[in-house]
């Protein structure tokens, strides 16, 4: 068995994450909240970046006990083709998405790296900004997928306990944990410009899940210096296959992470998906979060064929439309930013690149 | 008259305007109009040509008496600053380029390298260009001698609200300058930018401060005004500082004693 890294036992900068996310913290939440409301107004103003996740396949050949899409599900499996996608991105862009997510399950023949990369390429040429969470890839492959205009990847660990993750994570490519701890930098080398981190809260305890989490981006930080960094706060939610989270978090606990994480991170894009209900994230606009999902669809598509009753990979809470999410964004004096990036910074991040190769082919045409 | 020349161009007022971070469009104009700026700064990634609701360049390119100044925030190398200028000005058909290369998201600190690359491939495209520094004399006559129209160094760290950290590096830049001084990003109040105004600034930059402020505009026009004033004082000539206090009996007083 492979050993842990070095850097999930460095304690260097630590203690103050801590003291915040002790469970007898001296910190009032309310005083949390007070300097994590400040920080984000400094440093990222009046403004919430907006984004929307399209599933392309559910295909899956992992057995995470928690997963709605695990192998053993019944659920009925398919994958968008290359004309379905472009439909589907033509009904999102109808809605004004131009920052999208594309999501598959586990590496799977009928959804492989060729697969994914081909979609890309389509969305790229529709979007403006194009991330994936998809399954580890190798630095050759994320190097490849940011010449075709994936910028970023969000790739969660689930859970740094080791235990817990190898029986949680039952067969398949996933189980291994040193691997998939070790996907964030490879997607980093390969020059990715951002990795999204986080832990599915409720498999583990998830303060220490939290720590380690930051320990995760504080390497990272460290060692490949112009990565981009996003932090997302996922809970577990209802899903088929009735996995019961042992460790589940509460709204008060979930609130204390995200002030914590924007205190101890105040640079980094800290992400709330529709998984949460209306009611909280309305209540934390401004306060710490800094991008959201809006008009979700935890199917395979969705957008383009909005009667399509299939089960997704779990289910949305917050189900607001675009506009009626945007009326609640103006409402609490912040403005939905649906373009926050710009194409021509598309491309493989070099590294040293002092030298400008005007003559260089642009990435697939 | 006292003009903020930048190439050809001159401006009266001496505070430029950022426009991100604004809870909507409508007051980010009001704050404009209210702050009389006539340079204004926008990010090539907040011009969203698809959506009206979501742009920031058609709202601003409406106001009469305003030249805009793309900036290429968001690029992490001299090849996508180029790329990105080269949009820019198709889009917004200002000769104007702030370059802003900052290749770790997460501070937003300035890359020099490729910063004084994309300049001075830029300046010899033609275009007006206004590169943002680090508080560095060597770096800002290095940009000076490639051709750009003016040297912004941060006061301190973007949305930091530091006010001017740097002010013994940006005072070696304004007296070693041939170009104008701007000082961008850190500033949190009016005082601060008079401050650096009296230190001899040719203009300030001020985003966050504003955006982030209660009453947007009514900071905007405490802005102008401390701005205004901090440009007078300067042009005026502030006393010298002193010290210490000057001794009744002073200790060179024997130096005249025989003639």
């Amino acid at each position: 068995m492979r050993p842990l890294p070095d850097w999930l036992t460095d304690n260097r900068d630590t203690a103050s994450l801590a003291a915040m996310l002790a469970p007898d913290s001296s910190s009032s939440l309310e005083a949390l909240a007070a300097e994590s409301k400040a920080i984000t107004l400094r440093r990222f103003g009046r403004t919430m970046t907006l984004y929307a996740p399209l599933y392309l396949s559910n295909y899956c050949s992992s057995g995470c006990a928690y997963c709605g899409f695990a192998s053993d599900r019944k659920t009925p499996r398919h994958r968008l083709e290359p004309d379905d996608i472009r439909r589907e991105l033509a009904a999102m862009k109808k809605l004004g998405i131009s920052d999208i997510l594309l999501l598959t399950g586990e590496r799977t023949a009928a959804a492989d790296f060729n697969y994914l990369q081909r979609s890309v390429e389509i969305a790229a040429q529709e979007m403006q900004r194009v991330s994936v969470e998809a399954f580890p890839m190798s630095v050759n492959e994320y190097h490849e997928l940011a010449g075709c205009g994936c910028t970023g990847i969000t790739i969660y660990q689930e859970t740094y306990n080791r235990e817990r993750y190898e029986a949680l994570h039952r067969w398949g490519p996933k189980k291994d944990f040193i691997d998939r701890l070790e996907t964030p930098a490879r997607a980093l080398e390969g020059g990715i410009k951002s990795v999204g981190l986080g832990v599915l809260l409720g498999l583990s305890d998830p303060v220490e899940d939290a720590l380690n989490l930051y320990r995760h981006l504080r390497h990272l930080g460290r060692t490949y210096w112009r990565a981009g960094m996003s932090v997302s706060f996922p809970r577990m939610r209802p899903q088929t296959g009735g996995y019961e989270p042992p460790f589940p978090v509460d709204d008060r606990l979930l609130a204390r992470m995200i002030f914590a994480f924007r205190i101890a991170l105040p640079d980094t894009e800290l992400v709330l998906s529709t998984r949460e209900s209306a009611a909280y994230r309305d209540g934390m606009t401004g306060l710490g979060i800094t991008r959201m999902s809006i008009e979700s669809r935890t199917t395979v598509g969705g957008y383009d064929d909005p009667e399509n009753k299939e089960k997704g990979q779990f289910e949305i809470f917050d189900d607001r439309t675009a506009k009626e999410f945007c009326l609640a964004l103006r409402k609490k004096n912040i403005e939905p930013v649906f373009k926050n990036w710009e194409p021509a910074y598309n491309g493989p991040s070099d590294g040293n690149a002092s030298t400008v190769h005007p003559e260089k082919a642009e990435p697939c045409h | 008259m006292d003009v903020l020349q930048l190439g050809s161009y001159t401006f009266s007022s001496r505070l430029i305007l950022g426009t991100g971070k604004f809870s909507n469009a409508t007051i980010m104009l009001q704050a404009v109009r209210a702050s009389g700026a006539q340079l204004v700064t926008v990010a090539l990634r907040r011009f969203n040509r698809e959506q009206a609701e979501d742009d920031l360049f058609g709202p601003l390119s409406a106001i009469e008496g305003i030249t805009l100044m793309p900036n290429t925030s968001g690029a992490s190398t001299a090849a996508e600053a180029i790329r990105a200028a080269h949009i820019a000005r198709e889009l917004s058909g200002s000769p104007f380029i702030k370059v802003e290369i900052h290749p770790n998201p997460q501070h937003l600190m300035p890359d020099p390298i490729e910063t004084y690359e994309a300049s001075r491939i830029l300046a010899k495209e033609g275009f007006l260009v206004m590169p943002y520094i680090t508080a560095d004399p060597v770096l800002a006559k290095r940009l000076e001698e490639v051709g750009c129209v003016s040297v912004m160094p941060l006061g301190s760290a973007i949305g930091s609200g530091q006010g001017v950290a740097t002010a013994a590096m940006i005072d070696i830049i304004i007296r070693e300058s041939g170009i104008p001084v701007i000082v961008d990003a850190g500033l949190r109040s009016p005082s601060e930018a008079a401050h650096a105004m009296e230190m001899g600034c040719g203009a300030v930059l001020v985003n966050s401060a504003v955006a982030a402020a209660g009453n947007p505009p009514e900071m905007a026009e405490a802005f102008a005004e401390a701005v205004a004033a901090g440009r007078k004082a300067f042009k005026a000539g502030l006393m010298q500082k002193s010290g210490s206090a000057i001794a009744t009996s002073p200790l060179t007083a024997f130096l005249g004693a025989n003639g």
